[in-house]
């Protein structure tokens, strides 16, 4: 059994004059020490899956249907008292500024203890021992000096560091981060991601990465989810995904990387931008920006078709399949 | 321990409130009042030249004699004699410490309301907010004396005088602050909402906190500064407040008088010449409520986050 396995999760936002519909239909799962990535531009319900997982949508949103199971339990249903109980302690999550999430007027070695305290009997002394080991873990300079420190002292490297030390700090199975280098620089960038991944490694936690850089994802995870918006249209092994890539969409992601390009030339772009939620096209939302586009794709949504070990859900895709069966049925019988 | 509040020592000398207080000669000059008369009052039991709560130190024949530098005037009573023979000089210094006494435990209790009050409409919203923000509207639109006359009339008349100089001290401090508490509530329910979208408050939150500690241990510390300007404020007013009650006779008794009540007792000899039993304490008070407002200014100048990003 994965670890966790989200199934039809819908996630609605109940606004005037009727719900957005922000995740619709998204069905993944994570085995233990996997490494997932998600991927899509802004907006298209990232986050909005990672806060869903761990049940913290705040109102106006809410889950409207699906089951998060993390080892069969489901945290949808869950109440409020369990939820607490394995956020933070069985799912941790770090996100993008990390100016921003460290509680500016405590010091970290605060930080650190109340976030002990809060799961665990445990004195302030034997919570400050562990702190200290996890800031050693997460290699920050002379960590007994931090803890006393406030987040205004240190670097954004260093509070990322820290940000990463205390999503440890509980051992948990799951990581979700969202973003966790895009407000770095780009030369700590690399070396976050590289101890993110290490200690991943280490503890075999899951790690569920959210990113808009698919040079990052496809550096770091193995397998990935393409989102657009609020459903996945192509899943599988990243590898395959990024030298194979079925959907129109990822395949104009990938065709936008700056690696991708000539020399000098102007890099590719995927023309229009993604649908706003209260303003939905029909049928596949991808299809206005879509070269590939049919009547079939502006009346109905399409399944998902397996493609090698991807999942993708496109008309074109499923046609050329079905073209290639009926052309190899063919040739069998002549 | 000793490391720890060497450290926090440093750091306060190392803090902009530090290097602002020090380059600020109000503040310097109001500070240093504000300490003395603190201290005065504090140690009023020390410091006053008698009692002027043991009616047998108390002589009828030394009533309303005149300052020192007034011809006439008894060198053992410095600033005079009240009309029933009591020292000014030590009147005023117990005088000083029942309102101060009063001033602080009022804005204690508005602050203990206010910010539990405060922080659950603005942490919760929704319908929390707007009962308590109704109750709280509702508590502004009554002034505080009329409330306080209404309430001290009833426990004068219920209780007897006897009775009402001991629990005077109390009642005074639980109408001024039960009734001044929503102006500190609105400061902080303002500064809540303001925190609340903050990324922290998410990541507490996706740690697994309760919201009893992220509304306590994480969102509290950050709205401090507003609350300690609006309670420096908060403290002169209840002074003012508790005597102008007591000038109404609805406050103090004069066996044990505030600032307020010695003014009333002076009131009626003006005419017969003994001005200095209504204007010592009157400037007492002024210079008190003075230089408290004029640190509140300062404070709020220094905590002001557009001015200073700390």
């Amino acid at each position: 059994m994965a670890l966790l396995e989200v199934k039809d999760l819908d996630v609605r936002f109940a606004v005037r004059g009727g719900d957005l519909k922000a995740l619709r239909g998204i069905s993944f799962s994570l085995d233990r020490g996997e490494r997932l990535g998600l991927v899509g531009e802004s907006g298209a319900g990232k986050s909005v899956a990672a806060f869903s997982i761990l049940n913290l949508i705040a109102r106006p949103g809410y889950i409207a249907g699906g089951e998060i199971l993390l080892e069969g339990k489901n945290l949808a249903a869950m109440s409020e008292r369990e939820l607490r109980k394995i956020r933070g302690n069985r799912i941790a999550m770090i996100f993008q500024d990390p100016m921003m999430t460290l509680n500016p007027v405590l010091s970290i070695g605060t930080q650190m203890v109340e976030a002990l305290k809060a799961h665990r009997r445990i004195s302030t002394r034997a919570a400050r021992e562990i702190a200290l080991t996890k800031l050693r873990k997460v290699q920050l300079p002379s960590p007994e000096k931090r803890l006393d420190q406030y987040p205004h002292e240190l670097s954004g490297g260093m509070r990322q560091r820290v940000i990463i030390a205390i999503a440890l700090l509980l051992e948990p199975e799951i990581i979700i981060a969202d973003e966790p280098t895009t407000a770095l620089d780009v030369t700590i960038q690399a070396e976050i991601m590289a101890l993110l991944l290490e200690l991943c490694e280490q503890d075999n936690v899951a790690l569920m990465l959210i990113s808009h850089d698919l040079g990052v994802v496809s550096q770091v995870t193995q397998r990935m989810l393409v989102m657009y918006s609020g459903r996945i249209i192509e899943q599988g092994p990243t590898r395959e995904i990024i030298n194979d890539a079925q959907h129109p969409y990822t395949q104009g992601l990938i065709k936008a990387l700056p690696q991708m390009g000539e020399p000098g030339a102007r890099l590719f772009q995927i023309p229009g931008s993604m649908p706003s939620l209260n303003n939905v096209p029909s049928g596949c939302p991808f299809h206005p920006r879509c070269e590939f586009a049919t009547d079939q794709c502006r009346q109905a949504m399409p399944g998902y078709v397996r493609s090698g070990n991807v999942d993708v859900a496109c008309y074109e895709v499923s046609n050329l399949i079905e073209q290639e069966r009926l052309i190899r049925i063919q040739e069998q019988d002549s | 321990m000793t490391t720890a509040t060497l450290s926090r020592w440093n750091r306060f000398r190392d803090s902009f409130l530090w290097y602002s207080f020090k380059r600020d000669k109000v503040a310097i000059a109001s500070f240093m009042v504000l300490l003395a008369m603190v201290l005065a009052a504090v140690f009023a039991p020390w410091l006053a030249p008698t009692d002027p709560y043991d009616l047998a130190t108390i002589s009828i024949m030394d009533s309303e004699l005149p300052p020192v530098w007034i011809t006439g005037a008894d060198p053992a009573f410095p600033l005079g004699t009240d009309a029933q023979g009591r020292d000014m000089l030590s009147t005023i210094l117990y005088g000083t410490r029942v309102s101060l006494l009063i001033g602080f435990g009022a804005v204690i209790l508005q602050a203990a309301l206010g910010i539990l009050f405060g922080l659950m409409a603005g942490y919760m919203g929704g319908r929390v907010d707007a009962i308590l923000m109704r109750i709280a509207d509702v508590q502004l639109s009554f002034s505080t004396l009329m409330v306080a006359i209404i309430v001290g009339a009833v426990f004068k008349a219920s209780f007897g005088n006897l009775m009402y100089g001991e629990i005077a001290v109390y009642m005074l401090i639980f109408i001024i602050g039960v009734a001044e508490w929503p102006q500190i509530a609105r400061t902080v329910r303002a500064s809540v909402l303001a925190e609340k979208k903050k990324e922290y408050v998410d990541a507490a939150k996706v740690m697994g906190f309760g919201t009893r500690r992220i509304m306590f241990r994480h969102i509290l510390p950050n709205t401090l500064s507003p609350i300690f300007v609006i309670a420096t404020v908060q403290i002169a007013n209840a002074i003012i407040s508790e005597a102008a009650l007591s000038f109404l006779g609805l406050g103090m008794p004069e066996t044990q008088p505030s600032l307020g009540s010695l003014i009333k007792s002076g009131f009626d000899y003006i005419q017969s010449g003994s001005w200095w039993i209504t204007l010592v304490p009157g400037l007492v008070l002024v210079v008190l409520v003075l230089v408290i407002n004029l640190l509140g200014d300062w404070l709020r100048d220094v905590m002001n986050p557009r001015l200073y990003k700390g």
